[in-house]
This record gives C-alpha cells, structure tokens and sequence, in this order.
C-alpha cells in the first residue's frame, strides 16, 4: 500500500487531477486487452509532461515502488497489468504532435498519441505511418513502441521498431535521457533497437521521433477463394517464390470468415481458406504484379478471385480482416487469441497438427495468419460457463505455441511476451539466452522496478546466478519482492 | 602479452593451443606480442574467453581486418579470428532467411544466396574480405539502405558469445518476432565490446535483376552540392521506387546517382519521372561502378576519412559548406547517401583536419547529427577525438557494458567514450 505521503507526493507530481486512489476508478485500469488476469493498482497518475513522469519514477525508484506505464490498454498479452501495490502511469495525457518535418520524413510525438492520428496528420502531404495494429485506431505510439507491434503491412515496411529513430526515456532511476538520434547511426549501442519491444521493463518513453513513408501511387487488394488453406498458403509460397513482396497477405479459414460476415459484412466468399493481396507502388509495376498474383491464385485451384474496385471496397476487405478477432465473439461466448509464429513454409503441416490438437480437445480453433510472414493467429474457442473447457482452452493454446517454437518458430509475432507468456520464454528460449537478457534489465532498472514480473519465465533481481532457488538479498532485506 | 597478465606469453600459448589446436595459435612478430589465436567454433570461443577472463587478458575478435582504424586503437593481449567460422549453416530460401558464421566473407555468402536469386540487401565496403561479423559489429552499410534499411532491420537472430564464455542466442529464424530483448540489435554496431558474434540469422530479399542507374552532373563552385537540394526532395517525394541515392562530390564536380529496380516494362516511365526531375542537370545513364565511389573514398591512404550522420535533408548544404574547405593544398571528396550518411575523405595539413573537425562537431553537435573519424592519417594518430561528444547516454552504456563484461577484456576502450 501506498503510504499518505507517497501519495502526497503523486499529488504534489502531477496535480490532484491527475492523480487517481478512489477503487471504482481504479478498477478501470486493473487489465488490458487480457481480461482475464486483472489486479487493480494502488494509484493511477495521468501526467502531462516528461518532467511530472521522472517525479513519479523518482519517487518509484526511491521507494521501490514498481510502476507499469499504460497507453490505450488494447495490448494482448497483458503488458500493462499493474503491479500488485503498485502505480500505473497512464499516458493518455501526453497526446501532442510536437512536430511534422516533411523534408526529412519525420514526425515528433508524445507516447499518447494514437496511432491513426498520425497518418491522418501526414495524408494532406502524402505521407503514412506504416505500423498498423489492428487497434490501430484506438492504440497509442507509446503502447506500440513498448510492444513493438506489427500489422498487417509489416510484411513490406517493418515493425515499429523500424520506424522510430530516437526516443526521449525516464529510466527507472528517474533520469531523462535521449536514445538514439533523428540522424541515422547515433554513435553508441543500439539503444531504441533494445529498448523498442521491450514492453516497458526498461523506462518510460515521453517523446518518440518517427519515420514516416511516402503513400504508394496505387494500392490494390485482391480476394481468392480457395478450396483449402493449404492452397491458399501454398499461393503465399509462390508469390514470394516469383520474388514479389505485396504490401500484405493474409489468410483466414473458415470459421473466421464466418465470424468476421457475422460481425461486420465484409461481403466475403464462403470457403475454406481466404486468400487477401495486397500490392502497392507505381501503377505500371502494380498492374503487372496483380496479373502474376492473379496467375499464381488460378494455379492452385482459386475458384473465385475479386480485386476491389474502389476505396471503399477495399476498406470494407479490411474491415472484416481487422475485426476479425472481436467478432469471433459473435460465434462463441469466450475466445483466447494466440500469436505465434512460424517459418512460412511450416504453415500446412503446423495446420494439420492444430487440427489433431482442435478435435482431441474437442474446442474450436479460427485462424487468421499474417501468410506473408508466418504470423498466425489461432482464436480457440471456448465456454467459460462450461466447466473445465477455460483451462482446456488455455492448454490448446499453450500446446499450439510449442508447435510454433518446435517448428523453428516464435510464441510472438506482435502482441509480445507481457504476463501471458512469461512461461512460454523458457521454452523458447535457453537459460543462457534469457540470463543474457537479463543483464540488459539489470543495466537499465537494476531495482527492478518498471513493469516488474513480464516478459521473463520467473522473477530474478539483479546480481541472481541461475541455479537453485536461493533468496535474494534485497528480499531477504524485505526491500523487494519475488510476486 | 600485456603486463597486467601474470602469465607468460608462453603459458598463455599453451593454454590456447590445448583449446584451438597448435596449428591455429601464434605469436605476432612485433612488439605486442599479441596471441593471434583461430578457435573452430563457439564451444572453443567460449574456452577462449573463460581463460581470457580468468587471466584478465584483453581480448580482439578480428574477421578479415578490414577496418583496424575504425574507433579507438587498441592493444588486445589475445586476437581472436574468427575466420574458422565460415560457413553458411542454412539457407532456408523458401523462406527467405539464412544463418551465416561470422567469419564468412560477405562476398561468399552472397555468392551462394544468388543460387536462389536471393542476398542480404546491404552493400558493405570490402565484401570480398570483409566478413558477416565485422560488418554487423561495425555496423556498415551502403547505398542499398534507402530501400532495405540497415543491418538492425535485415539481421533476426544471433549467436554470441559473452565475457564469460556463455554461449547465448537471440531473436530467431523467423522475419516476426517480438519474443525477450532484442540483444542482436545491441550487439550491432557494439564494435565487439559486449560480446564475440558467432553466427547471424538475416532476412533475406530477391536480388535486384533489373536495375539502372541514372547520374545527374553539375560542375561548377561550392554552390553546386546546394543545387541538387531540390532535385533530391523531389526524388524522395516521388512515386519512384528507389534503390539508392547518393551525391558525389569530388574537385569541381558535383553528380547525383540514382538507381531503380523493377520490371523491365516499368523502366521507361520511371526514366521518364527522373528525367523530370533532374530537367535542369546533366542526365545520363551510367554503370554500377558508380556505387563503388564510397569503397574509393579509402584508397588514400593519407587521408582523414569521416563519417558523418545528418538528416536526408542536410546532405547538400553540408556538402556545399565542406566543398568550401578546399583549396590548394586541401583536397576534399564527399559520397553522401540519401539516407543521410556521408563519408568524407580530407587529404590536408594536420591542423586543418582538426580545425576542420572541430568545426563540424560544434555545427553539427545540437541537431543531433554526429561526426566519427574512420580512419586516421599517421600524423594525426592519437591526436584526435575518434567518436566525439558523448549524447548523454554514456552512463547507460558504460552499466550495459559493465553487466555484459565487468572485467572489461573485449576490445576495451575502443568504443564510444573509451567504453
């Protein structure tokens, strides 16, 4: 718990209207986008500037108190679940544009500006943000640097961490410092390179330099119905085989497309597996592509093939591909939305071991996959109300991430580690792997303070060897906890 | 052997020998009597680096020397070669990522990625004898970075061996993922002081088979860089899909390279959209050697090589204000890219490239941009700052560095403030 002079502190930080203690508006922070672990936190502070967000760390840091940062809470992996006796530090204020700079393709926020936003502020100049979770109309830049989201179009423009130059950064300590430059190749460590995705565990970002990227003269998305996903998936190969790379290429099978025509008509062919293209760049290379794609579909058996006529038509393909994860709410009362990843020429094998793991656990499972990459995203389907079927559920989605990892692959594309897959990280990864990574914790919050007990399989304080279970000094000491 | 080290060269010999074999040890015959030791794989590196540690001995991985003035000199007790480590271990090309040894010349790899029609899309100086290691822990990149991006977008994955002789890896074999700290980007560019490299994951890219270069020329004074500001914002704001650009400058003449990829068919309507462009310059079309410029840049041997890093947009006004320099008896040529990284190469009078250094540090030390010396002629040797001012970060990296190698054996002192 909060003593009354730490709080006098917060208060006295960012202002009394700024700060948050009473417990029905707290319980407004306690999850993310995973609802099903929740802990409601001792404080909220919502500040405005850098400097209120290093008073609030200087606190933290001289009290031990652990502290998560918080954008628009849309994460998936529960990256922004309050510490137990902890304060959230919710972004959500600092929401400025601080500048556009067109010459140099750049653009200067803070972390509570939403993603959208930004290429809504670049259009008139004919520029975009290229990182598009499917939140992306809710989600900030904040949230997205933390977790180093994705989209559907990183298949061709890259992460978000390919597209932020230069972060401003409280470290725990409090400290205010500047990683990276607008300039490329700063001297020094790669430090936005380690410190983007790293799902706020290493400080708090409070001003993010973006690159921005010119709009491509033409974009066209096609549509191919296949008789199987196998097809579809094995389209996928040869397009990148014929040494193309679309903007994006995404399947859903289906049980997703039948959910995302429930949800928002998006007027897809019912089949098996759905095949969507997209293509973007000057109009003669587009054009010739879109033939070859077109070809490529035809071969492997494609009996219906749609290229969108207009801008809206291909908004409303998207649509039902970006709501695709709610709307598998309007086919069963509980899903969990699994995140991982493979090499692309695992996908028909992997599918077919999803299938055996689908029908011995007697659960539904919807796929949509980011093809072009390997990313997928399998929705198991469940009914808590059943008794049993939620830890059935989280089991098959468990077993499905070890597929991915047993195939060469990753437990995360896009939605990062958080508190869900803390245990997953010690299958992934060895102990030497994950002792290594954490040496760069112990560099930047040797306290381990910031978004404390994520991303690694157990808590282990600074100064830890691997080994037998002993306690830590700072434990013993009672100035830190193992949760 | 250094001094510190209470073991004698001999003893040290020996232990190396039992870890790598007496054919891959030796003494270097000069004055620093540098063990050059050529471990066969990662198992044996870690051997290395335990004894090195436990002896406190400094440590050098080497791959094929082709940038021994790039940071700060050093004098390494140990040399650790990682040319025994060359081989290309995978090539998954339908997935369109491989996984190379460190020691691997970037020029073989690239060689047995084209059997697919594939390449890492870097274009790194000296790839003939430059190898994957060096290249990553430098963090060199060409012209290709406009389109592709640098090394921390193309690499996924890593092994590494750390201080201690843990054997750690990072990222994966996978283009997506966003699983645990992204250590190989730390280690890119960490010019080996946090770790030796062992093998690297890379997404790959098709091989660009249809390409063309266009070269605009302007000749005249110091003005001319200036003039091709407009042209270039252009280019940039087109819908012209660009492999590379970058602006020569050299005696009195100014030129623009610019090359595009794509279907043959295309090729005559983006021809058209350069021309249009450069309207106001001389266009023609010329060969690939014009992307060597950047690698002939260090053919003089006498020269002071800089690289600087700016904003895309300054290249032509500090091009125009470097040309300003010259004189008789100080010559300067410029190979700037379009993604803001110049190198410059300054033949003069010692005091002149430290006046010269100076200047561009004071102009170019508040916008963020930076100035790095690469190479260093004999006479200026030890007498200039190789990395410049320190951006604030110093006390983060140098707790990075202590956490990652405490007692401080690799490449000490050769990094950003003397890390």
């Amino acid at each position: 718990m909060l003593t009354a002079s730490q709080l006098a502190h917060l208060r006295g930080a960012v202002g009394d209207d700024a700060l948050i203690t009473a417990k029905t508006q707290l319980q407004t922070y306690e999850c993310d986008g995973l609802t099903n672990l929740r802990v409601v936190p001792d404080a909220v502070v919502l500040p405005r500037t850098a400097t209120q967000v290093q008073e609030v760390v200087r606190m933290c840091a001289r009290d031990r108190v652990p502290f998560v940062s918080r954008g628009a809470g849309t994460g998936l992996s529960g990256g922004a679940l309050p510490a137990a006796g902890g304060i959230v530090i919710s972004l959500a204020r600092m929401n400025r544009i601080l500048s556009v700079d067109i010459p140099n393709r750049q653009v200067v926020v803070e972390p509570g500006v939403i993603n959208a936003h930004v290429t809504q502020l670049v259009a008139p100049y004919g520029y975009f943000y290229a990182p598009d979770p499917s939140s992306q109309s809710v989600c900030t830049i904040g949230g997205n640097v933390a977790e180093n989201s994705g989209g559907a179009h990183c298949l061709k423009y890259g992460f978000t961490t390919t597209h932020v130059l230069a972060l401003d950064v409280v470290l725990p300590s409090g400290e205010l410092v500047q990683l990276g430059s607008p300039a490329p190749d700063a001297p020094g460590y790669d430090l936005p390179g380690v410190f983007v995705g790293s799902e706020g565990t290493l400080g708090v970002a409070t001003k993010i330099t973006l690159r921005i990227v010119k709009r491509p003269e033409v974009v066209q998305t096609l549509l191919a119905a296949f008789d199987s996903i196998q097809a579809a998936g094995q389209t996928v190969s040869d397009i990148i085989a014929a040494r193309m790379l679309p903007a994006a290429m995404e399947i859903m099978d289906a049980l997703a497309i039948e959910a995302a025509e429930a949800a928002v008509h998006a007027h897809y062919p019912t089949c098996n597996g759905l095949l969507l293209v997209e293509l973007d760049g000057p109009r003669s290379e587009v054009n010739a592509l879109m033939r070859a794609v077109q070809d490529l579909c035809r071969r492997n058996g494609a009996w219906e093939i749609r290229v969108a006529q207009s801008e809206h038509e291909r908004a409303l393909v998207w649509k039902g591909r970006k709501a695709a994860f709610a709307a598998v709410g309007r086919i069963s009362p509980n899903y969990i939305v699994q995140d991982g990843v493979i090499p692309r020429t695992a996908l028909p094998h992997l599918l077919e071991e999803i299938d055996q793991l689908s029908s011995k656990a007697g659960l539904r499972v919807a796929n949509v996959f980011h093809a072009g990459d390997g990313n997928l995203h399998p929705l198991v389907l469940y009914d808590q109300s059943v008794s049993g079927q939620e830890e059935k559920a989280l089991e098959l989605s468990y077993r499905i991430l070890r597929l991915c990892v047993d195939h060469g692959g990753s437990i995360t594309g896009e939605h990062g580690v958080g508190k869900e897959k803390q245990e997953a990280m010690g299958y992934m990864f060895a102990e030497p792997d994950l002792a290594t990574m954490q040496l760069v914790r112990c560099a930047f919050d040797p306290a381990n303070i910031a978004n404390p007990d994520k991303v690694f399989p157990r808590p282990r304080l600074c100064a830890e060897k691997p080994g037998p279970y002993t306690p830590h000094p700072l434990e013993t000491a009672g100035i830190a906890e193992i949760f | 052997m250094g001094t510190s080290a209470p073991l004698t060269v001999e003893q040290g010999v020996a232990r190396l020998a039992s870890i790598a074999g007496p054919a891959y040890v030796a003494v270097r015959d000069d004055a620093s009597q540098t063990v050059v030791v050529a471990p066969a794989d990662a198992p044996q590196i870690a051997d290395v680096l335990r004894f090195a540690n436990a002896n406190g001995l400094t440590v050098m991985p080497s791959g094929g020397g082709t940038k021994p003035g790039w940071g700060n000199a050093g004098a390494p007790d140990i040399e650790l070669k990682l040319n025994r480590l060359c081989e290309i271990r995978e090539h998954a090309w339908q997935d369109m990522t491989c996984t190379v040894e460190a020691g691997c010349t970037w020029a073989a790899m690239q060689n047995q990625l084209r059997g697919h029609g594939q390449m890492v899309a870097l274009d790194p100086l000296w790839p003939g004898r430059a190898t994957v290691g060096g290249i990553v822990a430098t963090n060199d990149s060409g012209a290709f970075r406009l389109k592709y991006g640098s090394l921390r977008d193309l690499i996924i994955g890593m092994t590494m061996v750390l201080a201690d002789g843990t054997i750690a890896r990072s990222g994966g074999k996978v283009v997506k993922n966003v699983a645990g700290y992204d250590i190989h980007k730390l280690m890119t560019g960490s010019f080996g002081t946090l770790g030796v490299i062992t093998e690297v994951n890379f997404r790959l890219h098709p091989i660009e088979e249809h390409g063309r270069t266009w070269t605009a020329s302007a000749r005249g004074d110091s003005s001319c860089a200036e003039q091709f500001r407009e042209p270039l914002r252009a280019l940039m704001d087109s819908q012209i899909v660009l492999s590379c650009v970058q602006m020569r400058v050299s005696g009195r003449e100014c030129s623009m390279d610019v090359r595009v990829a794509g279907l043959p068919e295309c090729f005559d309507e983006y021809a058209a959209r350069i021309k249009d462009v450069f309207s106001k310059f001389d266009l023609r079309e010329s060969t690939e050697g014009a992307w060597a410029a950047r690698q002939e840049l260090f053919e003089r041997k006498d020269a002071l090589i800089l690289k600087l890093s700016v904003l895309p947009d300054e290249i032509c006004p500090l091009s125009a204000e470097l040309r300003q320099w010259r004189s008789e008896s100080t010559e300067i040529s410029i190979v700037a890219q379009a993604t803001g990284l110049m190198m410059v190469s300054m033949t003069s009078a010692p005091e002149t490239a430290v006046a010269l250094l100076n200047h561009l540090r004071e102009r170019l030390g508040p916008s963020g941009s930076s100035a790095v010396v690469l190479c260093v002629p004999d006479q200026l040797r030890g007498k200039i700052d190789v990395w410049g001012p320190d951006a604030g970060t110093l006390p983060l990296m140098r707790e990075i560095k202590r956490q990652f190698d405490p007692n401080r054996i690799l490449n000490p002192g050769r990094f950003v403030g003397n890390i």
